[in-house]
């Protein structure tokens, strides 16, 4: 299979197409599907390229920066995650008067798979598309695509980046009284024994054996 | 869905050992088993699985909504007071989660149904997501399966993609790993949470959950140079984590938690039930309701789960023909949910069950367990599939 297909529509596959260990196992491993041979190697460095943004497809192919697979991959992928509504009114309610539209037939098909479908969306600004390198101790570079988003935006929370810096300073702010105490009560407490203690998760353990699922 | 006898690959298990594979035997019985495979069609994979996952994990987001709304229904799970502010907290500010599985009893044809979430520490990760993929490409590279042959699982390259987005939002790109002492099995699934963590551009150090440190002064949980934990990935259930010595501080630090606390909403078995409640007859839950204390004894039918149980433990069933079957366990001290029995195909003397993966809000990929009886435990046996 080539990566560098360029055919529209690449056919369906399920599984990644390559995949390596970085620290675990006794030699580190990469794969490679579709029959190259397993090579050993490991990955001594990874660095993300800042995500561009484009319009469309097209214009992601122009920049010359990423393969037209690449650029698809990414397409279909901001695409599948955009919020879908089965009303124009209910897409607008969300998203504001006018920031609406149904979806046109190749986007359709590069978000559901299928051509039509009657549902609306949020306008795409354009997308973006990120790539990661990884380097290889055998002078390798594996060039992935990261596809931001890895999570649905959902309307009731707040973005966890800037958030927990707010929250941090608000949970600071509430909670200093309570340490305070806390702190007063755990010095205490620590008075005869060194100032950091340990065992306070686990230890309860042994009689359960273990915590997976 | 079918159960496939092929023939093992040459030397799988010098190869296992090499990656860092040490469990695929467990005291002497077979835990990996890849003298067959399951087979899937891709029809079965996307619609039956893939599709309902990706359902039921917004049915589970919209509840948690809803239950961190509400004091009386997480008094209702029974989870503890002083955690309450946490859970809110972190599930309002949006911090995102790294992955969960859910299991289904699923047999090929009709809608698979879920069985339970382990939305809070699944294991059989690296299986699932690695040396099941390794043991696909291989199998096609020796000629056991077709060239055509393809297998459900992006389960690792959504791993990477979830742990670089959390990377971009934690402190140093450093994320702490951690489970308990004495457990080869979790270890390992750390250690390879940790590779795809080094793989995705973090800093992942290990320590010990028991080794965790509290230090007067701190703002963070320490490691064993008292320095700041700022994000720890633990492999010990929430529950615990609430009950243990230093669990009233955990809502007093600022160390970021992966799962965090808003997934101790759905590893509970309560959520069973709240999920029957509010989305009543969909075709992929069971019937659940809260066992109490004028519920009779378990009828024909039925399984009795508690609220906190791993691995099978404490799980008892009738089938509707009156033959009853139970695991014996630590978790008695949690109350009881009550589940409409659905059995899992039989395939000759094994029972399978599926495991669909979630990362991030993704459904990504399966793996299967297999056990003679009717409830998998720790020991239930992983068996590789594929699309074919």
């Amino acid at each position: 299979m080539s990566k560098h297909d360029q055919t529209p529509h690449l056919p369906r596959r399920k599984r990644s197409a390559r995949l390596s260990l970085a620290v675990m196992g006794a030699g580190a491993f990469g794969l490679t599907a579709c029959g190259q041979p397993p090579q050993e190697e490991q990955i001594t460095e990874v660095r993300f390229d800042e995500p561009r943004s484009f319009q469309s497809v097209e214009e992601c192919v122009a920049a010359n920066i990423y393969t037209r697979s690449a650029c698809e991959d990414a397409y279909s992928a901001s695409l599948e995650a955009v919020p879908r509504f089965s009303t124009l009114e209910e897409c607008e309610a969300e998203h504001g008067e006018g920031a609406c539209t149904a979806p046109t037939e190749a986007q359709a098909q590069a978000a559901t798979g299928s051509s039509g479908g009657s549902w609306f969306m949020p306008a795409m600004m354009g997308y973006m598309v990120g790539s990661m390198m990884s380097n290889t101790n055998r002078g390798r570079s594996f060039e992935r695509v990261y596809q931001e988003p890895v999570y649905r935006n959902r309307q009731n929370q707040g973005n966890w980046n800037t958030a927990s810096t707010q929250a941090t300073q608000r949970v600071t702010q509430r909670n200093e009284a309570m340490r305070s105490s806390v702190v007063q009560n755990r010095q205490a407490a620590q008075s005869r024994q060194a100032s950091t203690q340990r065992s306070g998760f686990g230890s309860r353990s042994s009689a359960r054996g273990g915590w997976g699922s | 869905m079918l159960r496939i006898d092929i023939p093992e690959r040459n030397n799988w298990k010098a190869l296992a050992h090499e990656l860092g594979f040490h469990f695929h035997t467990i005291g002497g019985e077979p835990y990996w088993k890849e003298d067959a495979y399951y087979q899937f069609t891709m029809e079965q994979v996307e619609q039956d699985i893939e599709a309902p996952t990706e359902e039921l994990h917004e049915m589970c987001m919209e509840l948690v909504d809803k239950v961190c709304h509400s004091n009386a229904l997480m008094q209702r799970l029974s989870l503890p007071e002083h955690m309450w502010d946490s859970i809110h907290h972190s599930w309002k500010s949006g911090q995102p989660h790294l992955y969960g599985r859910m299991d289904f009893a699923y047999s090929g044809t009709g809608p698979a149904k879920l069985l339970e979430l382990n939305y809070d520490t699944p294991t059989s990760l690296y299986e699932a997501g690695f040396f099941q993929w390794v043991w696909l490409e291989q199998a096609i590279e020796q000629g056991i399966l077709p060239r055509h042959a393809d297998q459900y699982n992006s389960i690792q390259e959504r791993l990477i993609n979830a742990m670089a987005h959390l990377g971009d939002r934690i402190e140093a790109r450093t994320m702490h790993f951690s489970c308990i002492k004495d457990n080869a099995e979790e270890r390992a699934t750390v250690h390879y949470l940790q590779d795809v963590a080094v793989q995705a551009g973090l800093k992942a150090p290990f320590i010990y959950t028991e080794d965790i440190g509290l230090r007067a002064g701190m703002d963070h949980f320490v490691d064993l140079d008292d320095k700041p934990i700022h994000a720890l990935f633990k492999l010990y259930p929430w529950e615990e984590m609430a009950d243990d010595d230093f669990g009233e501080q955990i809502p007093q630090l600022n160390t970021h938690w992966f799962e965090p606390p808003w997934k101790a909403i759905l590893s509970n078995k309560g959520i069973l039930p709240l999920l029957w409640e509010h989305f009543e007859g969909h075709p992929n839950l069971l019937p659940a309701f809260f066992e109490n204390a004028s519920s009779p004894p378990l009828p024909a039918g039925w399984v009795r789960k508690p609220f906190f149980s791993r691995e099978g433990s404490n799980i008892e069933l009738i089938t509707p023909s009156g033959q009853r079957e139970a695991v014996d366990g630590p978790y008695t001290d949690s109350p009881w949910i009550r589940q409409a029995y659905h059995p899992m195909p039989r395939f000759g003397n094994n029972h399978a069950l599926i495991g669909s993966w979630v990362v991030g809000d993704r459904a990504c990929g399966m793996g299967i367990r297999e056990d003679v009886g009717r409830i998998t435990k720790d020991s239930s046996c992983f068996v590789p599939h594929a699309i074919v």
